[in-house]
């Protein structure tokens, strides 16, 4: 049973049904932070006699807006003294749902999602969260435009981080960079190097501020294979192979004469055409065309 | 199937030498595949004489070869035998790289033999006595034994063979059987039938009906580099036989063949040769794998290729041999030291040649045998080729991604190829997408049902499609390149038709310039024919 005084207090400030709606949605939101005031004697008494526009459905409806709302607000109002951290009920259902997640976070849209609050009870909480250091904000390095939060006690996941090579979502490119010259010292002043001599002479070194383990050693000089650098090779024994066994994996220079040279162009990479982004349209007689090519005529002018 | 730029290519080569109507016959061959002479008459919308003018020339260029088959008709009809053309798009496509041919010649041979063999690279066949008659025609001739003594070189190097039967018939394939497919007898050449006959005699049956009529027409390997028949005539008239004797003997091979295996004045045909481009092919294959090593290896393992391909090349049965075929370490030892480079290396250092190529030394020093594994080198200057576009269209970004896919030859995850490549993960995904939509990359889409349906897409280097894709894209640069050369020669013609004493100043300027241009295009030109043969031929 809704109490009369709540109704004639409503009452008393509408004019209209659409004032009446106004009124309580603005009732719910002051209702989460605080108690509603009791209602004056005028306004009780106003609200004795309800005016000639509303009909009883009217109240009716009225009636059960204030009960949804004082649900609300008494849920949202439960006492903070029985939470340990001092947390509300949002906060509290949005810190499990983010610790739920461990290491890999979780998304805001998610939070919402999942805890079924609204978008400002949300931000709110998660405001609060991350004043009182509860939460952390992490990028994540598949999406980074959305938010994500991590409870910290918990280390981002290679998913989310991109690993020891990422920092703040982005390749640590400095890093790879001098990590690769360092590679590519030992490996001139070895002649030929295993993957083991040279963990051990970067880890000698101690040019990073973390323990750089063979595996991301290992990274490291394979992207410089792939990119031509180096060659990995396996051992024959012999000539400067001698002190390593037979069949392991080592990594060296790329000694053929030609490279010396600069031979490692390919024949078709060689002409305009092997370069052209536009092959696929040129025709014999079309607008692009070998005669009408102007990456030809440059190419042709250029003193050989 | 021959790809689109391929058959443009050919058909402009053809028209080059040619004419318009023979490039058209031939590209109608190459575009529709076997077809008969209505059907070409029908295609090309030439007159009847236009089309067979054209398919004589180019039979007896070696471009189109004919063969016979019977036609299916109706129940109770009499089998009725149809002439059927092929275009031969490998023996068109060489014409583009007969200076190499000539180079090898010359190089091996010297220059007498390289006249010969001008000869028969410009009109496609010659009887030898056609060859003594164009050798008596130019200034510096040489008598007819030195110019046989030639041709008997060239056909000792397996420069020169015999022409293939000109209208091999074939027999349906059901009514084949094992022994009649040995001795099979052609009823419309005199000298494939003594003895000789066309057998199917290749380690696989051929499958489609064009390779069929290539194996049928294809004399016996005991005849294909035989001058001795054909030297009787000439070899009777130097020795002073009576006319007498020589009319007894053409007598005899009447009474021996029927009228119709004759030629219309009764006597026997002449033997036609042609230039072998088979063993063209080979040594020019051999000297791709012997550059390989040499710029990617070292100029030892180049020498110790050389020698032991040297050995192995009379053995070599198929053109794509996998693997050479095994010598000792002291044959290959006797070869090496004969090269230019060789007399200084000793034992262990061609063993350290042979570990470089990929051999392994054997434990036992009892049976010391080496192979070498060609297929692997033309495998690697192929991936060496690719890899060089996609750093040059795409960048070095995209060069290690298509490195690490070619390399693992397997799918691969995004993610995965960020971080082994060290490329940031959203420019991975694009590089991935432009590969891909380019055709350099295949992609395949995996759906990941858990709490959340996750999509992966995993990529991979379509090695098979992918060389297709880039030896049509040569084809069109090598068309390029000609037209380019076309082009800038017709700029500058009225400069070409000036006497030299006239090219001063500005023209001398231009006249130069047109010169660079023509080097540089052609050399490109050949450079590009090797990676054409890397990815066609080899």
């Amino acid at each position: 049973m809704v109490p009369r005084e709540a109704i004639e207090v409503l009452l008393s400030k509408a004019k209209t049904v659409r004032d009446l709606h106004l009124v309580r949605k603005k009732r719910e939101k002051e209702c989460v932070f605080s108690p509603p005031p009791p209602p004056s004697t005028t306004a009780v008494a106003a609200a004795a006699k309800p005016p000639i526009l509303l009909t009883q459905r009217h109240l009716n409806t009225i009636g059960e807006g204030m009960s949804r709302s004082l649900e609300i607000s008494s849920f949202k109002r439960k006492r903070p003294e029985a939470d340990p951290l001092g947390l509300i009920d949002a906060e509290r259902a949005i810190l499990n749902a983010i610790k739920s997640k461990k290491d890999l976070g979780i998304w805001v849209r998610d939070i919402k999602q999942e805890t079924k609050l609204t978008d400002h009870v949300v931000n709110k909480s998660l405001k609060s969260l991350l004043t009182r250091k509860l939460i952390k904000e992490v990028v994540n390095i598949q999406n980074k435009g959305k938010k994500h939060y991590m409870s910290v006690e918990f280390e981002p996941s290679k998913e989310v981080s991109g690993g020891v090579w990422y920092v703040d979502g982005n390749l640590d490119k400095e890093l790879v960079n001098v990590l690769k010259q360092l590679c590519l010292r030992c490996i001139r002043v070895q002649k030929v190097a295993t993957l083991e001599r040279v963990h051990e002479d970067l880890k000698k070194q101690h040019v990073v501020n973390f323990e750089i383990s063979i595996l991301q050693v290992f990274e490291i000089l394979n992207s410089m294979v792939l990119d031509n650098e180096i060659i990995e090779v396996k051992s024959t024994g012999l000539g400067e192979y001698y002190s390593i066994p037979i069949g392991t994996v080592c990594y060296r220079f790329d000694s053929g004469p030609g490279v010396a040279r600069g031979l490692k162009v390919g024949a078709f990479a060689s002409i305009p055409c092997g370069a052209c982004p536009r092959i696929s349209l040129c025709t014999p007689d079309g607008i692009i065309s070998p005669s009408t090519c102007v990456y030809y005529t440059k190419w042709l002018n250029i003193d050989f | 199937m021959v790809s689109q730029y391929g058959i443009k290519l050919a058909a402009y080569l053809i028209s080059s030498s040619y004419g318009d109507f023979c490039s058209k016959v031939c590209e109608c061959l190459l575009s529709r595949g076997t077809l008969t002479l209505a059907q070409i008459i029908r295609f090309t919308e030439l007159s009847r004489e236009n089309v067979i003018n054209c398919l004589r020339v180019l039979i007896h260029q070696n471009c189109v070869q004919a063969f016979s088959i019977q036609q299916e008709v109706a129940f109770g009809e009499a089998p009725k035998i149809v002439t059927q053309y092929m275009a031969l798009f490998d023996n068109t496509i060489h014409k583009m790289r007969f200076p190499k041919f000539m180079q090898i010649v010359s190089e091996e041979l010297g220059k007498d033999c390289l006249g010969i063999f001008e000869g028969l690279l410009q009109h496609g066949r010659l009887s030898l006595n056609q060859i003594i008659d164009r050798n008596m025609q130019t200034p510096d001739n040489s008598d007819v034994h030195a110019v046989r003594e030639s041709f008997s070189r060239l056909l000792n190097a397996r420069f020169v063979e015999r022409c293939p039967a000109p209208e091999p018939f074939l027999a349906p394939p059901e009514e084949e059987t094992p022994a009649k497919k040995r001795g099979r007898w052609t009823s419309l050449d005199l000298w494939d039938l003594i003895g000789l006959a066309p057998i199917l005699h290749i380690a696989e049956a051929p499958k489609t009906i064009e390779q069929r009529a290539l194996a049928t027409a294809s004399p016996m390997e005991s005849i294909r580099f035989l001058m001795e028949i054909d030297t009787l005539r000439g070899t009777s008239e130097e020795k002073g036989m009576e006319s007498h004797d020589i009319a007894t003997l053409e007598e005899k091979w009447k009474q021996d063949f029927s009228d119709a295996e004759l030629s219309s004045s009764g006597k026997k045909k002449e033997i036609l040769w042609r230039v072998n481009f088979e063993e063209f092919v080979r040594r020019l294959r051999h000297k791709a794998c012997i550059e390989y090593v040499r710029i990617r290896l070292s100029d030892q393992a180049g020498i110790v290729l050389s020698a032991i391909l040297e050995l192995t090349r009379s053995s070599e049965t198929r053109l794509k041999t996998d693997k050479s075929a095994s010598m000792s370490i002291n044959d290959i030892y006797d070869e090496v030291i004969k090269k230019d480079g060789g007399l200084g290396m000793d034992l262990e250092r061609v063993r350290a040649s042979l570990v470089q190529l990929g051999c392994q030394i054997p434990t036992t020093g009892i049976d010391e045998t080496y192979s070498i594994d060609l297929k692997n080198i033309i495998e690697l200057a192929q991936n060496e080729e690719v890899e060089s576009v996609v750093l040059k269209r795409y960048g070095r970004e995209a060069y290690r991604i298509f490195r690490l896919l070619s390399k693992s030859g397997r799918l691969l995850e995004t993610d995965k190829i960020s971080d082994t490549t060290f490329v940031e993960k959203k420019d991975t995904l694009k590089i991935l997408y432009k590969l891909w939509k380019d055709g350099y990359l295949h992609m395949e889409k995996v759906s990941v049902n858990g709490p959340k349906q996750t999509l992966f897409l995993l990529w991979e280097v379509d090695k098979e499609s992918l060389w297709v894709r880039v030896l049509d894209e040569m084809y069109h640069a090598a068309l390029n390149l000609r037209l380019r050369i076309t082009y800038e020669q017709d700029q500058e013609k009225e400069i070409l038709q000036l006497p030299t004493e006239k090219l001063v100043g500005e023209l001398e300027k231009r006249y130069k310039r047109l010169r660079k241009v023509r080097i540089i295009l052609e050399s490109s030109l050949m450079n590009l024919d090797d990676a054409l043969m890397l990815f066609h031929d080899f």
